[in-house]
């Protein structure tokens, strides 16, 4: 992101009114590398496969922010990779981490990975470190430490059903896992801001907190965002596209100041629930309008959702989760430009 | 005639121990293992999915009730065996080619064994020739497709063909569901019927057979 889309993004979380109402896309392995011609193999093997991509974006929509900004990642494998999972890799296909726990009583042997050396972290910090004078040449600034959330990055090291099933079966051990993953999550954030000193947001993407009941919110979500949002950054981001009704109100005490939802709420319902303290970004349908609609379609249920929300503030206007695979390039066009259009 | 709202409560709460407890003490005082499903788990199991449905259950809840469930098939399923007693259906489950997710396929294979169905779950990433191995191996009347992700929604499509080819399409209802499925997109690859969750898939599989 360059000094003005940090700024507008900044004003937007801070609630002060933007005209036209700012637009902004989570761009990462899934749409990205296909939408630029390549591969996601070589795209996550390639530095300058993923810098090309990512700049190409950026110049095709430089009326538009991506978040988080040159995101360095390895789909679902960069945090369990750490911790041991065996990841699995095709030419074109979304990698799969392993999990590495066969029962909830194994939590003890887990150890707490070292977030300089395990895993594909390094990678992860590297690739950026040799990009970075590219990046900023190009007049932009790695932004935002990112990670996937305490629960997701769980689930990836149990299995989501038996994560789940865990919580209710064996809480104590869940805690202990919760515990250990964040206690990583934190050094593995500050490792980031460590190398990058422009950073000024935290991303966590955690969809796994979707699944679970307010009160199970209250246990097993809320105290570990909190640890892991607990650094002084102006912008706390989080995205989980699974439902969010139970975890939305509990969302502003961890600290989180702007969302990333999915379809199944509207935005004037998050903005009730979220006490409209914090900044929502959506939440047009990725896949059945933005990746399988017409320029029109895009264009109407745009149209539709920023009049039934009304009120414009504390809004950054995207899709309900990350840009879904296959969106074509005319239909981001069309989002970009109506929102320009119907906000101005 | 025995009262079997403490089996209900258990299902319901997810309680694994006093679900099985309570089964027993059902099948002790003579209730035959087919009324124990039919007044007992049917039930329990609707509400639970009433429940999700209604946002007061969420997937750990329906975890626990489907595990509950499946304890008490253990203790059921001899007995049903011995008296001759059929399942309402069987159906072959998997995840499809290319999709290693298993959260959605489980819940749905645990409800639909809750539901008194026998399920033979294939796991995550099977190809087609193993799921026509499987309807081979066992006479099959649904086969329950799952996908997670966009990418491999197109296995679904390439399995009914390959069932097609294979000549056992018609002998079977299929059923489809996943985070990115929609009832068009069933439709569109020739499946019989779409679950949007796993909580309905019950009421779904009961239906494509006539059991409703």
């Amino acid at each position: 992101m360059n000094d003005q889309q940090w700024n507008t993004l900044v004003s937007a979380v801070r609630g002060e009114a933007q005209r036209p109402v700012p637009t902004a896309f989570i761009i990462d392995s899934p749409w990205l590398p296909k939408w630029a011609g390549h591969s996601i193999l070589d795209y996550f093997t390639d530095e300058r496969i993923f810098l090309d991509d990512n700049l190409k974006a950026i110049r095709t929509f430089p009326d538009t922010m991506f978040l988080p900004g040159f995101w360095s990642e390895y789909g679902m494998c960069t945090e369990p990779s750490a911790f041991g999972s065996v990841c699995m890799w095709g030419e074109d296909e979304f990698p799969f981490a392993k999990k590495v726990l066969l029962s909830p009583t194994e939590v003890d042997r887990l150890e707490k990975p070292n977030v300089r050396k395990h895993g594909l972290l390094p990678f992860t910090v590297k690739r950026l470190q040799h990009l970075q004078p590219e990046i900023e040449a190009a007049g932009h600034k790695i932004r935002f430490a990112v990670a996937r959330g305490p629960l997701n990055i769980a689930s990836f090291l149990m299995g989501t059903p038996e994560f789940l099933e865990a919580i209710k079966t064996h809480p104590e051990q869940m805690h202990q896992l919760l515990n250990l993953v964040t206690d990583f999550l934190v050094e593995w954030i500050a490792y980031q801001r460590e190398l990058f000193p422009s950073i000024d947001g935290i991303f966590l993407l955690d969809d796994i907190v979707g699944f679970v009941s307010r009160r199970d919110c209250e246990k097993f979500a809320v105290p570990y965002l909190q640890r892991a949002f607990d650094a002084d950054v102006t912008v706390k981001f989080f995205h989980n596209d699974a439902p969010s009704k139970a975890s939305a109100p509990l969302l502003e005490s961890t600290g989180i100041n702007l969302l990333n939802f999915g379809i199944q709420h509207t935005l004037t319902d998050m903005r009730t629930w979220t006490n409209n303290r914090i900044t929502l970004l959506g939440n047009l349908p990725p896949r059945d309008v933005l990746a399988e609609g017409t320029p029109a379609d895009v264009k109407r249920t745009t149209t539709e959702m920023l009049n039934a929300v009304g009120d414009w503030s504390r809004l950054i206007v995207s899709c309900g989760g990350g840009m879904p695979p296959n969106a074509p390039t005319e239909n981001i066009q069309a989002l970009i430009d109506t929102v320009a259009e119907v906000t101005r | 005639m025995f009262d079997l709202s403490a089996l209900r409560t258990a299902v319901i709460e997810g309680d694994v121990s006093a679900s099985t407890v309570a089964a027993r003490q059902a099948l002790d005082n003579g209730v035959l293992p087919l009324n124990l499903i039919a007044e007992g788990i049917g039930p329990a199991m609707a509400e639970v999915g009433r429940l999700f449905e209604e946002d007061e259950y969420f997937v750990p809840e329906l975890l626990m009730a489907a595990r509950a469930t499946k304890e008490i098939f253990l203790i059921l399923r001899p007995l049903l065996a011995q008296s001759g007693a059929k399942p309402a259906a069987h159906v072959v489950i998997g995840t499809v080619q290319g999709d290693l997710h298993d959260i959605g396929k489980n819940l749905v294979a645990a409800m639909l064994e809750g539901g008194g169905f026998e399920v033979t779950d294939l796991g995550v990433d099977v190809p087609p020739e193993k799921f026509i191995a499987a309807l081979q191996q066992k006479p099959t009347q649904i086969v329950g497709l799952s996908a997670l992700l966009t990418t491999t929604m197109p296995a679904m499509r390439s399995t009914i063909e390959a069932f097609r080819a294979a000549g056992v399409r018609e002998q079977i209802k299929i059923m489809v569901g996943g985070a990115p499925v929609t009832e068009k997109f069933a439709e569109s690859i020739g499946a019989d019927a779409y679950s949007e969750s796993a909580a309905a898939s019950v009421g779904l599989a009961r239906r494509l057979v006539g059991a409703a």
